[in-house]
């Protein structure tokens, strides 16, 4: 469908405990490129992150109104470990594209779960070929949450679509006790549907099919 | 990405925590315990510390080392020699050191007034 710019933070990670540091506060498990969700003591989400492994260094891109929260929650549990954290947000835009395509050599690109997400520099202009509308019916179609509408600080990431990153074998991070109940119980309160229009309480509208956070049934 | 827009990322400042001159506390059993552990041997130090981590955030972390890289403070407590690192030494103070003996979920506990909540295992809190 096209190519949109982001509203994305750009975080970089350098010191030895890189991996390991990120591994312990998220859901997924963090060995390279992944998605992963930063959660509360309550499993509630701070913020979902694309980690990119540039080798040297992680670069987090996340929903810039969350950047805060994520550099706070970071800070407190940087006890004496290698961690040194930068702020790229400057110098580069992050794009998304619904297909593969081709892009200069600083423009670092990974295939996710959502689509392309292209970082790049900002001397490097990417065409932007897709609006908020196409976005959102982009989302409907292939039930995408995203930051600020479903991926928000009231729900769990199994109540807004993101249980696909919260790691099933993975062991302590911070909320894990809480996911792991509601998935052993199988009662998550929430999930994240499609439905026909009209939807009521809709997160994400589309033309004929919107997102909604409803209660789920057990 | 731009690795050279990355290299020139301006840094954030982290604040970090106050160091806390603590004090601690061993309970009788405990110290039995770490009697046991050290075997006379008091050249070694019981190391305190906190990994973050775990369910809640973070994680004790007990060692009987011979010496540390961290930046540490040494107290003495009961006649054991006491190694907490600068960097936790704000979720420590006032820590008692307990063991709890029995067979599922025994041994060295910490019992923190620092800690808003722990999770159920018990090695990780807030």
């Amino acid at each position: 469908m096209g190519v949109i710019k982001l509203n994305s933070y750009v975080l970089i990670i350098r010191g030895s405990d890189r991996l390991k540091f990120i591994d312990g506060l998220s859901t997924n498990k963090v060995e390279g490129d992944c998605c992963t969700v930063f959660t509360t003591t309550s499993a509630k989400v701070i913020d979902m992150v694309d980690v990119i492994d540039m080798g040297e260094f992680l670069a987090l891109v996340g929903h810039s109104p969350f950047k805060n929260d994520v550099l706070e929650h970071m800070h407190k549990r940087i006890l004496g470990q290698d961690i040194h954290i930068g702020d790229a947000s400057q110098n580069n835009s992050v794009y998304l594209s619904t297909s593969d395509i081709d892009v200069a050599d600083s423009v670092t690109k990974r295939n996710t779960w959502r689509g392309w997400i292209l970082v790049a520099p900002n001397s490097e202009i990417i065409d932007e070929t897709m609006d908020l509308q196409d976005f959102n019916e982009y989302r409907v179609m292939n039930m995408i949450p995203h930051q600020g509408l479903e991926i928000t600080s009231n729900n769990h990431p199994l109540a807004c679509g993101l249980d696909h990153l919260v790691h099933e074998a993975k062991g302590c991070y911070i909320g894990q006790e809480i996911l792991a109940r509601m998935r052993s119980r199988g009662r998550q309160g929430k999930e994240l549907v499609r439905l026909e229009n009209p939807v009521e309480n809709a997160t994400t509208l589309g033309k004929t099919h919107s997102l909604a956070i409803v209660r789920t049934s057990n | 990405m731009d690795c050279n827009t990355c290299d020139t990322a301006p840094a954030i400042v982290l604040n970090k925590p106050e160091v806390v001159n603590v004090t601690l506390t061993i309970t009788t059993k405990a110290k039995e315990m770490l009697d046991s552990a050290f075997d006379g041997d008091m050249s070694h130090a019981l190391l305190v510390g906190v990994l973050s981590g775990g369910c809640s955030g973070y994680m004790y972390d007990l060692q009987i080392v011979e010496s540390t890289d961290q930046d540490c403070q040494e107290l003495s407590v009961d006649g054991f020699r006491v190694l907490v690192p600068n960097a936790s030494s704000h979720l420590l103070d006032g820590i008692e050191i307990d063991y709890v003996d029995r067979l599922m979920g025994g041994g060295f506990k910490i019992n923190n007034p620092n800690a808003a909540s722990s999770c159920g295992c018990g090695e990780s809190f807030s």
